[in-house]
């Protein structure tokens, strides 16, 4: 009943322009990818994200004032992601985006900067960590390439054999897959660590066979993939298959309580940064998770990027609360707010953040984890140092 | 009222609108569509320029296809050359869009010729699979020519510009491409009253008999793919001007299809087919969009379900005008157009 009693309601709206906006109502754009190839992990980032938001609206909101996220799937096609942000910005006049892949993030760095719209992606891309380049560019994690550098640091303390530790990266044909690969090559050869190999995949692949013979013939040790679940998934069951002995690492966005599950005992012994916590962890910010999902949906299965999701929204409501509490909520001003943030502290969910007007370098401390019987372990945190030459790197 | 031919002059007969109340009629409209941007939000602009955008690239389709008879799964990479070529001339020359946009043109033309090749021996099937591989040599070179095309990471191109006149944003472009699309219409419609158009639909019609008529047929096959594949280039130019950033994804091998899609719905060898196929296909999946949208609330698995439900709408509609209206949108408006003509007396 309540189900026709929606649709009828959606019908009326459909018919009224949907223009009217209410004063106490701040309305906040997010692309979403429920449909691409980043799907498997764009799906529970994008219900963490909405149910955060529902969550703080139903907690006060922003001092009083609702937020309303005008959620858009752009399906992980960057033409989608400019016409559905030239929709948001043009006719929703949204303050602020949450939005997701590194691709589409990249191409609206230019818009974002000129409309002045404070854009949080879901890409850690260390290309927008440097505010003299993209003062509008916020994420909040440590970056992809800090990422890399801990999981190749890992690798150095793991390795105990002859020679320099041998490691191959494994990425898609993309610029998220891309991404932090030029600062993991100049780490490796500051470390003493041989990239022996590069294997790229397709965006959407079914078996990566050829390109796991081609990384045994280079006799990689250790091999960081650079992909979602799903195609690290593929990649580990390959591997087992072919009998081979090379020690896996993963992206943010290939390992989560997910991987276990997907690549069985494949998974095992697979170590991955972890910089938002999986579902469920022992941190003081997963209760008022937990206390939404028991109300809500208490039959669902949540993991690491539910979690983060969830951690964003928590983050830029802040500086959503700062900005309306200056006075100022406008995008310049929630820049601003958001700038003002120090060692902000979300509960645990990820390490402490802090952005300045010249460095968005969130964080640097990336926490590495392994696949032990099945479960995400905390194996060790590293953090890298602010070096100049790293920003926006 | 009308109801049989009276034309008296050959001019009469070669006359592209048989009324002048038609004449008005058409110049109200584009009057009309000259005030729409004061009314329009951005979203709509955003789609208005798109139609336009595909007007231009399906004309230029076809051209090929429809007149000349030569098939072509190419369009999307031509599409990709002549909004790369706006990259280019645009963004490191910095040279004005009356330069780029002829430029962008001339240059998807000879692309367009180079692959053109092939159809002197190949037809049909053949031909399709030939202009299949330009597709992806094309696409290759754009994904791999890093330091030219910027890669998968794309390459952004700056807003139109003339001097001091700069075309920011969708309205402004607008008044660039309703013109320009206008002017290429006008074009087309009249290129299929000269020699060389005549030319073009005897090699459709059966190229042996034109070729014993006199018709130099790999000559003006080629030049079809030239004519084609310019119009073609002014729309990727276009494209780029209106998208700001492109990439490979802008031009993926379901453009292509989309734009075959376009020119079996709205009619083959007709140009105002043409102009109603990519108005189709075209606001297809965003009044989906905006049906799909209010109802996701209530229904959260539809956002899902709505990349698929648009294919399989497209591949519906595509079976539907086939097997119910083969000559397409513009067969049927014409058979409405005629009954009201003659209404009441349709004997």
């Amino acid at each position: 009943m309540t189900a026709m009693r929606n649709l009828l309601l959606a019908l009326a709206a459909l018919g009224l322009s949907s223009a009217r906006a209410e004063a106490q109502e701040i309305k906040v754009g997010g692309l979403f990818d429920l449909t691409g190839i980043t799907s498997d992990v764009g799906k529970p980032y994008a219900q963490g994200a909405q149910d955060a938001v529902a969550w703080v609206n139903e907690h006060g909101g922003v001092n009083g004032k609702k937020i309303k996220l005008i959620a858009v799937d752009y399906g992980y096609k960057i033409p989608e992601a400019v016409s559905a942000y030239k929709r948001m910005v043009g006719d929703e006049k949204v303050i602020m985006i949450n939005g997701w892949g590194t691709g589409d993030t990249l191409a609206l760095k230019e818009f974002v900067n000129k409309d002045q719209i404070p854009y949080f992606s879901a890409s850690f891309a260390g290309d927008l960590t440097d505010p003299s380049k993209t003062p509008y560019n916020f994420f909040c994690a440590p970056s992809y390439s800090d990422e890399l550098r801990a999981w190749l640091s890992w690798v150095k303390e793991d390795w105990k054999g002859k020679g320099n530790a041998k490691v191959a990266f494994f990425y898609g044909d993309n610029p998220y897959g891309k991404a932090p690969m030029e600062a993991g090559r100049r780490f490796a050869k500051e470390n003493g660590i041989d990239v022996v190999d590069e294997e790229i995949v397709p965006g959407n692949f079914q078996d990566a066979t050829s390109q796991l013979l081609n990384m045994k013939q280079k006799g990689a040790e250790y091999a960081y993939i650079n992909v979602t679940t799903t195609g690290v998934s593929l990649i580990l069951k390959g591997a087992k298959a072919l009998g081979l002995t090379t020690k896996f690492g993963s992206n943010p966005y290939g390992f989560s309580e997910q991987l276990p599950l997907v690549a069985k005992e494949a998974a095992e012994g697979v170590t991955g940064v972890v910089p938002h916590v999986p579902w469920g962890e022992n941190v003081p910010g997963m209760k008022a998770m937990m206390d939404f999902h028991k109300a809500h949906h208490p039959n669902d299965t949540h993991d690491a990027m539910y979690v983060r999701g969830w951690t964003y929204v928590m983050v830029w409501s802040e500086a959503l609360r700062r900005a309306d509490k200056a006075g100022n909520l406008t995008g310049p001003g929630v820049k601003a707010a958001a700038e003002t943030l120090r060692d902000f502290d979300t509960g645990g969910l990820t390490s402490h953040l802090t952005y300045t007007p010249t460095d968005h370098r969130p964080t640097t401390k990336t926490k590495v984890y392994m696949v032990k019987g099945g479960k995400l372990v905390f194996v060790k945190e590293y953090e890298m140092p602010r070096r100049a030459d790293w920003l926006g790197l | 009222m009308r109801c049989g031919d009276f034309r008296q002059t050959y001019a009469a007969d070669m006359a592209i609108f048989e009324t002048s109340f038609a004449r008005r009629l058409l110049l109200l409209f584009f009057a009309v569509l000259l005030v729409v941007p004061a009314f329009a939000s951005s979203f709509w602009l955003d789609v208005l320029n798109r139609i336009l955008i595909a007007v231009v690239a399906a004309t230029g389709l076809n051209i090929l296809t429809g007149f000349t008879g030569q098939i072509s799964l190419g369009n999307a990479a031509f599409l990709a050359v002549g909004a790369y070529t706006t990259a280019v001339l645009a963004g490191r020359l910095g040279l004005p869009f009356p330069v780029v946009i002829p430029v962008a043109g001339v240059v998807t033309a000879l692309v367009g010729m180079v692959f053109g090749v092939p159809s002197l021996r190949l037809k049909g099937l053949y031909l399709a699979v030939a202009t299949l591989a330009a597709h992806f040599v094309i696409e290759f070179t754009i994904t791999h020519w890093e330091s030219m095309t910027g890669g998968v990471n794309g390459i952004s191109v700056p807003a139109a510009q003339l001097g001091p006149l700069v075309l920011e944003g969708d309205r402004r472009l607008y008044y660039l491409a309703l013109p320009l699309t206008a002017g290429l219409l006008l074009f087309a419609k009249n290129l299929f009253r000269t020699k060389v158009g005549k030319a073009f639909v005897a090699i459709r019609d059966q190229d042996i008999s034109a070729e014993v008529m006199g018709v130099h047929v790999f000559r003006y096959k080629l030049l079809s793919f030239g004519v084609s594949s310019f119009y073609v280039g002014v729309a990727g130019a276009l494209l780029g001007y209106q998208a700001r950033i492109i990439s490979p994804e802008n031009f993926p091998i379901t453009l292509a299809i989309d734009y075959l899609g376009m020119i079996i719905i709205g009619g083959m060898g007709s140009i105002l087919g043409s102009i109603f196929g990519a108005v189709f296909i075209t606001l297809l999946p965003e009044l989906l969009r905006l049906a799909v949208g209010p109802l996701s609330s209530s229904f959260p698995q539809l956002t899902t379900l709505f990349a698929s439900l648009k294919m399989g709408v497209f591949g519906l509609a595509i079976v539907l005008f086939l097997v119910f209206e083969p000559d397409g949108m513009a067969a049927r408006w014409h058979t409405i157009k005629n009954y009201w003509k003659l209404y009441p007396f349709s004997y």
